[in-house]
């Protein structure tokens, strides 16, 4: 029963990474595809379409960083893993923010990086302002990954 | 530092002169032609629409010219060709090339027309192949595909569908047409899919044999020939190598006009210059022997345009005036080295509008150290001040736009260099893991302040007071705009209140117990002070409530208004959260390196996992720098647009657009015509 600790933890780690991964996925391909769309009618766009199909890939990026850090606490990497059941669920729940958040805000941000390069097609010098909206959605993702952080650095000093 | 005073210009002047003072207002770029005159029936604008369509024509066919050129002998080109900006073209080639004006026309239109020819070359090349692989299954045939028979006999040249043998055939002609006994049938080809048939029966039977072959599914060839299948292939071969000659031979002549190139590609600009000049042309209003030019100029400006002006005519008259209160006038902003690189995602937003300041100087300086804070990696911040550093010195002649750019990561460079030194991270953490994996003792590099990712709170409360700091000044450069336009009571209402207010609060906050130990705090201010931020918070609200809501004039409604506005301290609480990103951005590089770095080490210290270090290190870093350098441009984009413009700046005004050379390819000093 004792050894569950760190597979509770363990699932929690790789679902953050899972999960955004997935999401990201999804949106870096979405928005790649429009952006493929724009560079066949003008390829100068590139540059500019590209930093737009990057923004969802960002949350690919915090899952990872929550599953690393994750590991790196409950001793995965080397060290004790010696983590008890409650900690385990404790872990777990600590990567609920970018399990759910990651993932979801991607795709929706992916959508807003359609949108804005659609507006990059039409109002090339527009591109600043277009870079912001699906900016605005990432917000979100990285308040969620703040909260993982806090929570999965956290947990540690706990005695339970 | 600031947004330049513009003035009205008007130029009167004879209409003979007209075009050499174009020629020298372009020449100085230092005027932005205006068209809001009205005509009237004294003075008219001259219709330049013939004029403007020759020129977009010759432009058009140039640029096809050059473009067709670039697809038969592509041009060499280099990552670093983008940074080396317009060539200068030496006065004696400009005046050779200026001799040259007609031959490089023709050069053009000889370039399209060889063109044409090639594409039609290709089109029938590709066409006479499709008829030569048709014409392969009849390749046996020793008649042409034409032949429909004798005098006496009828002949059926073509395919059934599906393999058939020719005691097939035979049995379903018998079965379908029975009266009919003298047949001759060869089978040309088959194949799966088709079997070629060559059958001869007498005239009078024609009629149900071909009744018999239509329910079979007789088909004629779809081209048709006069001369033996054979004898055809070797006449379309021939004139297939006809044209596959022809065409190289047009290659070979577009190969021949590499050395115009350079020729077109002026032109092109010659004519960019010219079809400007011509549209300015059309601004201008005219008498039957005057002109009128209005538009207008930056005030530093006047003084030289004056002079050039009226050395070279007599008979000018100029006129200067300060613009109306109302009028939108175009910006052009002037800045120093350090802060004016950030003026191009300025424009990306919108330029200053009506009585806004320049807010290049604030923005810059928080642009710089937001950007640090989140890409926060030392060797990362060398990297790029080496890379724009070296690129910065080495081509001198970069176009401005691009050395603004350059200028603007050299300066974010810096500060991830110095925020990178301060939480200790150089490449994440490679010192320490090079030393142990294969030096097997640990070596660290300190963090001159402390590192991140062992204190998370500490670095959430230090970006949060980033965040406070970069809002308050936006407040300020909001108070340093009401003070300016003299509107005191504005200033007091929608700044000073919220100075107090926020201020207070967070003030208060500090001074409570739960609050210090939640974010970790190693002070606590003193209950007094405590005290005064609630009171100052506390007179504060009540100003917003009673004056948010100002503009109407009933009580109850103005105060509502005010209730609604004193929400909007929650606006400022997720202001301030927003500066979280901080924290979070620069744990992603740190981690990422960190990620990487650890893979590296897992060949161990043999040479075979030096090399995979090596390459893991390199593919890796990369990779982080790429993703983390765009991660953090678009977040300090956003904290300076929505946090920091939010406070104090809307834009709206369009960018000082004056009438010069804008051309693609080269800096052309002069031109005459």
């Amino acid at each position: 029963m004792e050894s569950l600790g760190i597979i509770f933890a363990l699932f929690g780690a790789v679902l953050a990474a899972l999960s955004a991964g997935i999401g990201s996925a999804i949106g870096v391909g979405m928005a790649g595809e429009a952006a493929a769309g724009v560079v066949t009618e003008d390829p100068n766009k590139f540059g500019k379409v590209l930093i737009l199909q990057l923004l969802p890939g960002t949350q690919g990026i915090y899952g990872l960083l929550i599953a690393f850090l994750t590991l790196t606490q409950i001793g995965i990497l080397g060290g004790s893993s010696d983590i008890t059941i409650f900690k385990g669920l404790l872990y777990l729940v600590a990567c609920l923010p970018m399990i759910l958040v990651g993932p979801w805000s991607a795709i929706r941000q992916a959508r807003a990086s359609v949108a804005s390069i659609a507006l990059v097609s039409k109002r090339p010098d527009q591109a600043g302002k277009a870079i912001i909206f699906p900016a605005m959605v990432e917000t979100y993702a990285i308040l969620a990954l703040l909260i993982s952080i806090l929570a999965v650095t956290g947990i540690g000093g706990l005695n339970i | 530092m600031a947004v330049l005073p513009m003035k009205h210009i008007h130029i009167y002047g004879l209409k003979r002169d007209r075009k050499q003072v174009l020629e020298i207002l372009q020449r100085r770029g230092a005027v932005q032609i205006s068209d809001d005159d009205a005509e009237d029936h004294v003075f008219q604008k001259a219709d330049i629409s013939v004029e403007k369509m020759q020129l977009e024509k010759q432009a058009a066919d140039i640029r096809k010219a050059v473009e067709i050129l670039d697809r038969y002998i592509p041009e060499q080109k280099s990552m670093l060709d983008a940074l080396k900006g317009r060539r200068e073209l030496p006065v004696e080639q400009y005046e050779k090339l200026r001799k040259e004006k007609d031959e490089i026309f023709t050069a053009a239109n000889r370039l399209i027309e060889l063109s044409g020819t090639i594409s039609e070359c290709n089109a029938d090349i590709y066409r006479l192949q499709t008829q030569i692989e048709g014409l392969v299954p009849w390749d046996s045939l020793d008649l042409p595909l034409s032949f429909r028979g004798t005098k006496t006999t009828a002949a059926f040249v073509g395919t059934l569908p599906g393999e058939a043998s020719r005691e097939e055939l035979r049995r379903i002609l018998t079965d379908q047409a029975p009266e009919v006994d003298a047949v001759h049938v060869e089978i040309i080809s088959t194949s799966e899919d088709q079997t070629c048939i060559f059958l001869l029966c007498p005239r009078s039977d024609a009629g149900p044999v071909e009744n018999a072959l239509r329910s079979m599914g007789f088909a004629r060839p779809s081209f048709t020939s006069d001369i033996p299948p054979a004898r055809q292939t070797q006449e379309w071969k021939a004139v297939k190598l006809g044209l596959e000659q022809k065409r190289r031979a047009a290659r070979e002549e577009i190969t021949g006009f590499s050395g115009q190139r350079v020729n077109l590609k002026y032109t092109l600009d010659v004519l960019a210059i010219r079809t400007e000049k011509v549209e300015a042309l059309g601004h201008l209003l005219q008498s039957r022997r005057t002109f009128i030019l209005s538009g207008y100029i930056p005030e530093r400006e006047i003084r030289p345009a004056e002079s050039a002006l009226n050395r070279r005519f007599d008979d000018l008259y100029l006129e200067f005036e300060d613009p109306a209160e109302t009028e939108d006038v175009p910006v052009l902003l002037e800045n120093n080295k350090f802060t004016e690189p950030v003026e191009g995602v300025l424009r990306s937003f919108s330029f200053p509008g009506k009585g806004e300041i320049d807010p290049t100087v604030p923005m810059a300086v928080f642009y710089y150290i937001l950007f640090g804070l989140m890409l926060s990696d030392a060797a990362y911040g060398l990297l790029m001040v080496l890379g724009c550093g070296f690129c910065l010195r080495k081509f001198k002649n970069m176009e401005p736009g691009m050395r603004k750019t350059l200028r603007m990561f050299f300066f974010c460079g810096i500060s991830t260099a110095f925020w990178g030194a301060m939480f200790g991270s150089w490449f994440g953490d490679a010192v320490k893991v090079v030393s142990t994996t294969f030096f097997h003792k640990t070596v660290t590099l300190p963090p001159l302040w402390f590192e991140p990712i062992t204190d998370p709170m500490r670095m959430l409360v230090f970006s949060m007071a980033m965040g406070v700091i970069h809002l308050f000044t936006g407040l300020g450069a909001k108070l340093y705009q009401c003070i300016r336009a003299r509107q005191y009571k504005d200033a007091l209402y929608d700044v000073v209140f919220w100075y107090m207010l926020v201020g207070g609060l967070i003030v208060s906050m500090l001074s409570t117990e739960k609050f210090a130990d939640i974010l970790n705090l190693n002070f606590i201010l003193p209950s007094a002070a405590g005290r005064t931020g609630s009171a100052m918070a506390a007179v504060a609200a009540v100003g917003i409530i009673l004056t948010a809501g100002r503009e109407s004039r009933n009580w109850f409604k103005r105060i509502l208004k005010g209730l609604y506005g004193l929400y909007n301290v929650t606006g400022y609480m997720s202001d301030i959260l927003s500066y979280s990103r901080l924290l979070a951005l620069g744990l992603a590089t740190g981690v990422i390196a960190t990620v990487i770095n650890q893979m590296g080490a897992m060949g161990g210290s043999g040479i075979g996992g030096a090399v995979l270090f090596l390459l893991v290190f390199l593919i890796g870093h990369s990779i982080n720098i790429g993703i983390n350098l765009l991660g953090a441009y678009v977040h300090t984009n956003r904290l300076s647009f929505v946090e920091f413009f939010g406070k104090f700046y809307e834009g709206g005004g369009s960018e000082f657009a004056p009438f010069a050379f804008h051309t693609k390819y080269f800096k052309i000093k002069e031109e005459t015509q």
